[in-house]
This record gives structure tokens, sequence and C-alpha cells, in this order.
């Protein structure tokens, strides 16, 4: 907790704010909890900082609170030993943004307008108050096995294992099938995974397999799966084979299975002779068992998934299974079932694969025979990045042709079989005589199938929400693709997403670095990701923990385990500091040293509100998801985005750690609307935190009853979806909500 | 359409079209900027995106059935703005090679037109012929295998006879050629008609009143190649000059041959070779001359200075511009050394233009110039069939 405050004013930021005006209001405001109080005509020059550094020293400062640019550009400037350093951001949210009652911008060389000069004093105050609540965190000690275990022996876990053990940690490699080499083994090519990017050739899965067998840190246990895995990244044990191991971090490569080729019954699929899945295929062509001249490969598969890869899914087994589990909720905890994920689905999701292996197996048919003919019949190829030169060069062989085709039937004819195909780019409809049908294979993660990873976790066995993905293991994908809901343990290769050898490779090394990263956070006490290097931690203060077990269940990560009664066992490593526990807890029991519900809480009661709303204007409080909307709204200032005078913004880690006695304190201090502006949710959901604007609409709810039964509107507390680079939108959203406020009049319980 | 076409791709077929010009016919996938960019081409099927994926899937039978080819006026709009470098342009014109030896008869010269292996059997024809006339002539007829007049004068007439040699073997191969012609021409429009009978919609132009509609709206004007963009503007230049001395020199044969036979008749209309050179008539002929020359530096150049990676000129390009250089220079050359009297240079470049000519004329059905006539008809056709 700071308590003697150097305050200093960036006048260069400030623009008609004047800096000593503002220093002198903090002086006689907070008199000597900020000594130091005084404004520099640039506060990032060397000579200032210099200046600040003498001033803690000679005043003893043990907080410095700088008030000008927005803390996201500069934070590598300010960095005074000893000391919190905080920021005000005065210029993009205050002096940048600004726009008087009447709509009126004030020129350049004005006197600052009542309105601002207000907007900016209640910025400060809020900055010193937080700054008096924000304590320095010190990490638990906390020792970790610098083990890495891999889970797959395929071609991306090799490749991690081999990368891990590369950086001098020992590796753990747990291989299901009792070789390793997975489905590289069963390939006769790969797609080019080097220059010039033409042509296929062997995959070299042998050389990976000796790289792993003879490395002495790599420990290879074949036949074999994880039993359990319990504990937390830097510690956990891994049981295999019914024997313990320490392990510090996860790389998942438990790669997939073809998906059940009777999906493809429409297509002839095991009614016609000769139809096989591009899985059955690749085998042949393997044992060199092709024989068939003229192929088909049919990359469109609208006759079995529709085209549409957004449409539900029809699920026939629903009713029976939401009966289960209303019988489960009543046996309390009842054990956990596995619900395969696989669906119809996994066959247009893979056909990013699919695509290129077709023009693979294209070409086995022009290598075997001089006058072979391969046909591709598409309904959009889909060919990533550097595989754009095979397409290319496939496209250039004589013997393979392509069509967008939407096909009708596949049917035998005698020894023949006839693709029916309409739409074509050929003009009218087609048949097409071959002695083979190739229909693609889905790929379906390991992870759709069953409980991989078997955490001894309280929230269950397997990763959370994986009905989302279709079962496969991701969880960020826009912003952190190796990450799984389970801090220490990083996703690679199709258990992940559907992906040829070379993004495999790419991915087990990036997971890999992910899961040393992990290791090595955990040793120091900081946050891996997103926060990576917080030092910060969730601290419980038990004595008024009422066992409620909300924190416990909303944990997006499954942080907290609990005890027989229900008293949360925080987790540290597992944690990612993004104070969903936080929000949730209705005792307040849960804080940070530096984010906390008396620091937010303080910050808004202490927003100046006049008593008259008609004369003074509204107050109304943003809370905006640091992450996002925070950099949104800095973004519109920059861009000469102007919004209304009277709201205060105040950044949050994530909206869900947002609680609720914050909207009941700015309501009974009078303010009149709390904007809560956070990342998008549900499917493509945004949220760094996975469920942090989910949680935080759910929790809205009951925020709407408390303010119904004390005679607020609840309308006057809404949440946004915002995304970063909707600047544009964001300044409307304010103006909306505004609008809305000024018809409603003032909050009820302004003045009291 | 609601019949199904049962596709039997001919690989064979690919491999031949890309040996006469296509060879990068395969690279398209079918993005279709080519028919978007084409300034041609109709509105409806346009031209040459569906041309490209019936020759990557090897469609012969839609390929030589397509009037489309020819209503395609070359100007490489289409290979320039080609993502792929599939070159549609050289496609079209793999096509038109691949029909002059399809539709022609004597199927024979057809190929040794499709390659430059056989250009010493087509040359070997004439040459071995007029060898044989010089040789004749020489030691029965003239006296000298160079033979002067009094004065020095050199007259081609007292070696290679006018009456007696050159023009009954030209007219012989005139109408020869026309009668190829007009063989080719049905072939041509038989492969055009469709299996079946086409639903004309509105009243049907005659076809004669279409031809004509082609050649005065859009052979004598070059609107087409006006059409196919300002920039290329010295390729409408260079063409016409070409076109047009083509046209003047075939007035001025026709007037000296009706003037030389129709002489025999009517004394009064009697023309007497070599001309003098204020005759009208031998300065059309010099005109044409010059124009000729102008027009196929013009076209050369251009040729040269295309970007092969865009378009590549084949060999059906390259023979009949050499050729009809080679006619152009021999005939310039055979004039000049005629007025500086040196008899063996002069007898023996008007020998090889005597070969040039004959070339020229003999094979042009089967030769790029074939165009002449079989673009002309296409576009009779569908002008007929109201594609437009």
């Amino acid at each position: 907790m700071a308590e003697k405050i150097g305050v200093y004013f960036d006048q260069s930021a400030l623009g008609i704010l004047d800096g000593e005006e503002l220093a002198a209001h903090v002086t006689s405001k907070f008199g000597a909890s900020c000594p130091v109080a005084k404004a520099f005509p640039v506060l990032a020059a060397d000579s200032a900082r210099a200046e600040i550094r003498a001033d803690i020293e000679e005043n003893e400062l043990d907080g410095v609170l700088l008030c000008g640019a927005t803390p996201r550009v500069d934070w590598d400037l300010y960095d005074f030993e000893g000391v919190i350093v905080d920021r005000v951001n005065l210029r993009e949210h205050c002096v940048m943004s600004f726009r008087d009652a009447d709509g009126s911008v004030p020129a350049a060389g004005d006197d600052a307008p009542e309105l601002l000069t207000l907007m900016a004093k209640d910025y400060v105050n809020m900055g010193v108050f937080k700054l008096q609540k924000t304590g320095v965190p010190t990490p638990p000690e906390f020792e970790t096995v610098k083990t890495i275990m891999v889970i797959g022996g395929g071609w991306a876990g090799l490749t991690a294992a081999k990368q891990a053990a590369d950086y001098g940690f020992d590796v753990i490699l747990v291989e299901k099938e009792a070789e390793l080499g997975g489905k590289a083994l069963g390939m006769l090519k790969t797609a080019p995974l080097e220059y010039p990017y033409t042509e296929a050739h062997a995959t070299g899965i042998e050389k990976k397999i000796e790289d792993v067998t003879g490395n002495a840190k790599i420990k290879v246990i074949t036949g074999a799966r994880l039993e359990k895995l319990e504990g937390l990244p830097g510690q956990y044990k891994a049981t295999i084979k019914g024997e313990q191991y320490p392990v510090g971090a996860v790389v998942l490569a438990a790669g997939w299975v073809p998906q059940n080729p009777k999906v493809l019954g429409p297509m002839g699929y095991g009614s016609v002779p000769n139809v096989v899945t591009a899985a059955e295929f690749e085998k042949l062509a393997k044992t060199g068992a092709l024989t068939a001249k003229r192929v088909a490969f049919i990359l469109n598969t609208s006759m079995v998934d529709g085209g549409d890869i957004y449409a539900p899914v029809c699920d026939e087994e629903a009713p029976a299974e939401a009966e289960k589990a209303a019988e489960g909720e009543e046996t309390e905890k009842a054990k956990y079932v596995h619900k395969d994920l696989e669906s119809v689905r996994h066959l247009p999701i893979s056909n990013a694969v699919s695509s290129v292996v077709a023009l693979k197996q294209a070409n086995y048919v022009c290598d075997t025979f001089e006058d072979g003919q391969a046909f591709i019949l598409y309904d959009s190829m889909v060919v990533q990045g550097i595989h754009e030169r095979y397409y290319k060069a496939a496209q250039n062989r004589l013997g393979i042709m392509m069509s967008k085709a939407e096909i009708k039937g596949v049917a035998a004819d005698g020894d023949e079989i006839i693709v029916s195909a309409g739409n074509t780019l050929m003009g009218g409809d087609i048949e097409l005589a071959v002695d083979m049908v190739v229909l693609p294979t889905g790929i379906v993660p390991a992870t759709a199938k069953d409980p991989i990873m078997n955490f001894v976790y309280r929230q269950g066995p397997n990763f959370p929400d994986l009905d989302l993905f279709e079962g496969y293991a991701d969880s960020n994908y826009i912003c952190f693709p190796y990450e799984t809901r389970r801090t220490g343990v990083y996703a690679a290769g199709c258990v992940r997403q559907p992906m040829m050898l070379d993004a495999a490779e790419e991915d087990a090394i990036g997971a890999t670095l992910k899961a040393i990263q992990c290791v090595e956070s955990a040793n120091r006490g900081v946050a891996v990701h997103p926060r990576s290097g917080d030092l910060s931690y969730p601290v419980f203060n038990f004595v008024r923990c009422t066992q409620c077990k909300r924190c416990t269940e909303e944990c997006p990560f499954g942080a907290l385990d609990d005890d027989e009664k229900g008293t949360p066992l925080p987790n540290y490593s597992r944690c990612r500091r993004c104070g969903t526990c936080m929000g949730a807890c209705p005792e307040r029991v849960i804080s940070f040293d530096n984010y906390n519900i008396d620091q937010i809480g303080t910050m808004i009661r202490e927003v100046y509100v006049p008593d008259n709303m008609e004369a003074d204007g509204p107050r109304v409080i943003i809370l905006a998801c640091e992450n996002d909307a925070y950099p949104a709204l800095d973004m519109a200032a920059v861009r000469g985005k102007k919004w209304s005078p009277y709201v205060r913004i105040i950044p949050v880690r994530c909206l869900g750690s947002v609680n609720a006695i914050w909207v009941a304190d700015a309501m009974s201090k009078g303010i009149d609307g709390v904007m809560m502006l956070g990342c998008k949710y549900g499917d493509d959901y945004q949220c760094h935190f996975v469920k942090g604007s989910e949680i935080c609409n759910r929790r809205k709810d009951n925020i709407a009853e408390t303010l119904n039964r004390l005679g607020v509107e609840p309308d006057r507390v809404e949440q946004y979806e915002v995304a970063i680079d909707e600047y544009d939108k964001v300044p409307d959203m304010i103006e909306e909500f505004m609008q809305m406020i000024f018809e409603k009049g003032p909050n009820p319980f302004k003045g009291y | 359409m609601a019949q199904s076409v049962r596709i039997q791709p001919d690989l064979q077929f690919v491999k031949e079209l890309q040996a006469v010009g296509g060879e990068s016919l395969k690279k398209c996938y079918q993005c279709a900027t080519c028919s978007v960019a084409c300034p041609i081409s109709p509105a409806s099927n346009p031209y040459p995106r569906k041309e490209m994926v019936w020759a990557s899937w090897g469609l012969k039978d839609k390929l030589i059935n397509n009037p489309d080819i020819w209503l395609c006026h070359n100007c490489g709009t289409c290979s320039d703005l080609c993502p792929r470098g599939a070159k549609p342009g050289d496609l079209l014109s793999a096509l038109r090679n691949m029909a002059y030896q399809r539709i022609n008869v004597f199927p024979t010269i057809g190929k040794w037109m499709s390659s430059p292996k056989y250009l010493i059997n087509l040359i070997a024809i004439p040459a071995i012929l007029w060898a044989v006339i010089w040789f004749i002539s020489a030691n029965y007829y003239a006296g000298s295998a160079f033979p002067v007049g009094p004065d020095g004068e050199i007259v081609y007439g007292n070696l290679f006879f006018g009456d007696y040699f050159i023009d009954p073997i030209f007219m012989l191969t005139f109408f020869g050629m026309v009668a190829c012609f007009f063989k080719g021409t049905r072939n041509l429009i038989k492969s055009f008609k469709p299996e079946g009978t086409t639903l004309v919609l509105g009243k049907q132009k005659p076809l004669l009143l279409c031809l004509k509609d082609v050649l005065f709206e859009e052979i004598m004007t070059h609107k087409k190649f006006k059409d196919c963009g300002d920039d290329r503007s010295d390729r409408k230049a260079g063409h016409m000059l070409v076109f047009y001395a083509f046209l003047a020199l075939m007035v001025v044969t026709g007037v000296v041959a009706v003037g030389h036979w129709g002489g025999y008749l009517f004394h009064s209309i009697a023309i007497h070779t070599p001309l003098n050179l204020t005759n009208p008539i031998k300065i059309l002929a010099n005109v044409g001359a010059i124009m000729l020359i102008v027009g196929m530096a013009v076209l050369t150049n251009r040729r040269r200075s295309q970007e092969d990676a865009k378009t590549k000129s084949n060999y059906y390009d390259w023979y009949l511009l050499n050729v009809i250089w080679a006619v152009a220079l021999t005939g310039v050359l055979s004039e000049l050394s005629r007025l500086a009297g040196i008899p063996q240079i002069a007898y023996t470049v008007y020998y090889m233009h005597l070969v040039a000519v004959w070339m020229l004329f003999a094979y042009l059905p089967w030769s790029k110039l074939g165009h002449v006539v079989y673009r002309t008809v296409a576009l009779t056709y569908v002008r007929h069939m109201g594609r437009r």
C-alpha cells in the first residue's frame, strides 16, 4: 500500500489542461499523503525522470503516479526501483476525447472548460486512491520439475520431444501404440515439406523416431496411456502404467483417429465396390496395391454434410442424454461420462487437409500409371500457405483434372463406377466413368473420443467446452493457439486442428516452447499467459468463506480444487490471474495485492457525483476490459472520436473479475449508470480468459434482480461487446447509453 | 442442360495441343479473369475460360466443334492478365493451328506445317518445280540460264515464260487452293453444327447478308482489332497495312492477268510487262510492296518484343511471317536487281521469289494465313446464329 505518493503531470500530454493547477489540486486534497505534486513540460525527458528519482530519494516516496498518456505507451520508460508506479490516462480518455456538454470541442489555446477539469480531477483522485490500495505481491516459493511430458509419439509428438530435449529438458514420451511413428508411419509420401514444394516425398519419420529413441534425455513409454495427471504446472504427478512420474508441463500431441466412414454411406461407401476413403487409399498406395487407372477424388461432401459447416448437427440422441444429465444432477457428484464428440462435421472441417491429400493421392495415380487419370471434384479447394506451389504443380500435371462439382450420385456400372455431378466448370451436368472413388477422411481429434489427459481436477478429467470445437483441444484460437483450457498443457498437431505434417511440426515446436515457458514461469511464481510475468495471485481470506463453490465452478481454467467441505484449494501455477474468482465471490474473500474489491470500489466511490443531474449532468462509470475495450477506447480517442464528458473509465482485468458489489457501490453512491465494455462471447468468443465476458453477462441477471429490489431500473447497468478493432463503434455505444440515461433521469439514490 | 454428358478425357489430344502452342494450358485455375478481360468476348458463354477447362480435361469434341476459337483476334489481353501464366490466348491460337491440320484435305501437308523439322519438305516441292522449269527453259528456249535482251535489259518472262509456265502453274495452284478451301470450309461448318438442331429465336439473316456484314463491318474496318484495345494500335496498323497491301497486289495481279490474257482477244486492253514505273498499275504495285514491308516490319517487331512469359509466338506464327518476308523481300529485290541489270542475281532472286510465292499460295489453307477464309467463315456463321 503506497502511503507517500509522488504525483507527476506530463504537460506535453495534457493539451489545454493546466498541469500546475492539477498539481495544486492534488496537494490541497491529499496533503501529506502526496508530498510531491508537480508538472513537467515533457515527462518522458531524462531530466524529468532524474528529478523523480531524486524526489523518491528525498521524500521517501513509495508510490509514483504519472498523469499523462495512456499506460499502453512508454511503459518501459517508467521503471523506478522499490516504488509502485501507476499511470493516469489523462491524454486519451480525458483531453483528446473531451466534448463539452453542448457538444462543442474546445480549440487549442482555450481555457480548459469546467467539465474537463472536473473529469481530470476525478481521474487523478481515482489514481491516487488506487495507488493507496495497491500492494506489492510476493509470490509463494515454488520448486518446479524440469520435465516435459509429451502425449503421443507421432509426427508432432516426436518433434516436441526432440525439441524439449534439445533445450535441455528431460522428456517423457507416452505413446499408446506399441511403436512410435503414429499416422506418418502409414503414409507413402507427404505433401512437400521443403523447397521447391512441388513434389511429394517420403515423410522421413524413421529419422525422427531414431532421433528420439537414441536420445538419453528422452524416456519413451510405449503401449501406455496417461492414467492420471494430478497437481499443478511445475509440480504435476503423472501416472503411467501404474507408476508415478513428476512432470513440469505437458505437450498434448495425441493426434487423431479417422472418422467412421459410415457417414459416407450416401456417397456409395459400403455399397459400391471400390469406393474407399483417403485413409484406405493411402494404405493401398503404401502397399503397392494400386490398380485403378481412373480415380475420382471427391472433396465435395455436401451430399453427406449438407455443405454448411455452421449448420447445427441434428443430434438424435439429445433428449436421452438430457435425461441422463438431469439424473446426474440429482446424484450430485456423478461420475464423469465422456461424450463422444465425433460428428459428420469433422468431414468439412478437415477440408483443408483433405484437399492437399487429394492432390497428393492424385499424383500417386499418375506416378503409378503413365496414362493414369485422376479427377478431383471439389466444392472449394482449400490449399493453405506454401502448399499453393504443390497445388500449382499438380494442376499442371497432364493426368490430373480438377473441377468444382456438386455430386449427384456415385453408382456401380459393371466394373466401372459412374460419378454424376452438376454445376461443373465444364458447363452442364457430367458423368464420369472411373475405376475407383476416393472420399475424404474426416480428422477426429483424440480428445473427442477420450479424455486423454485424465486430469484429477475438480472440474473433471477432460478439457471443458470441447463441444465448442468439435472436440479439438483448442481454447483461444485467435490469440494463443497452443493454449488449452488447462494451464500447463499445450496442444500440438491434429489434436488441436486438422493439419499437415509441416504445420504439425511447427505446432510441436511452438507448444514445446510454451511448455518450457510454463515451467520457467511457475518456477518464478509468475503467470504464464496471457498476463505473462504477472507477480500477483489470488489471495483467499478463508475466514469469511461460506463454501458456496462459485469460484471453483466458475474458474475458466480449473485452477481451484476444493476439499470435502467445499473450501477452495488454490493451485497458483494453474491460475491465469484473470480475477474471475474475485468477481464470483459474494463474500469478497478473494483479492489480489494489486487488484481487489476494495481498490476498485474506492475508486468508484471517489468519483464526484453532483446532486443535481439537470444542472451538472449525470455520472456514468465504464468498466472496460483492459485487453480489448480499453485499447479500443484509446484508439478511438487517437482517431479524433469524442464522447460524453460525464463518463469515467476504469480498466478491469477482465469483465469476469467484476464483482456485483462494485455496481451496488456505484448505485448507492448516486452514479446514474454503469457500462461494462467487454469482449465478444459465445462460440466465436474473443475473451482472453475465455469465459470472462460470458460469465459477466450471466451475473448481470443477478445484479438486475438486486437492482429491481432496490427500486433502481436494472437497465442502468448494461454490458456491451467490443472487439479490439471496433474503435469506430465504441463512441456510439457510449452515446447510446448516455441517451438512455438522460431519458431515465437521475438515479433515485442520488443525494442520499 | 438436363442431359448428362459422359466425360472421356483424351490426354493424347492435350499433349498435341501443348505441342502446337498451348503448353501452359494446364496452369489455369478457372478464375475467369480472361473471360472478363476479353474486350470482344460475348456476354453469354464467353471464351476463353471454358476452352481452358475443356482443354485441361482433354474434352476434344467440345473444343474442335467450337466456333469461338475463331472469334478471338489474339490481342493477348487475357494472357497478360492471367494470374497463373496459363496463356489462354496461346491456347486459342493453338486450337486454330490444330484446326488447320484437322479440317483441311491432305493432312500430310498439315503435319508438315506443324513443325520446323518438315520445313525442308515444304520448300523442296516448289524449289524442285521451279528449278526444273529454269533448267528446261535455259536449255531449250532462252539459250542461257541468265538471258539478257539486246540492250542488256532483263525480262523475267524471257526465262520463266508467263504463258507457258508461270500462269498455268499459278492458276492451277490457285484453283487447287480454292478447292481445298471449299472442302475445308464445308468441314468447318459441319463441325460447328451441333448434333440435333439449334433453335434460333427471331428472324435469321440470310447467310450471304451475314457474310457481307462481316466483310464490310469487321474485316474492311478491322473493327475487332480496334475493340481489342487501343493500346495495341500498332497491331491493328500493321495488320491493316499487310491486309491492304495484299489487296493491292491482288488487284495488280488481277489487272495484269486480265490485260495479258485479255490482250490476246482485245488488243486494246493488252498489258505488257515489265510495266513502266510511271504506269498507275506499277505505282499501285510499288505502293503495295512498300505497305507490305512497313506492315510486316511493324508486326514482326511487335512479335519480337512480346514477353514469352505472357504470350509466346508459335511456329505457325513465325512460318507465316517468314514466308511473307521472303515473298516481299525477293519481290522487291528482283525488281531492284532487274533495274540494276545484274542478271545472275536478278534471276536467282526471281527464282526464290517464285518459290516463296508458290509456298504462300499452295500451302495457304494449312498455314496460319488460312484464317483469311476460316475466320471469315466462322464470323459469318456465328453472326448467322445470332452469337455476337
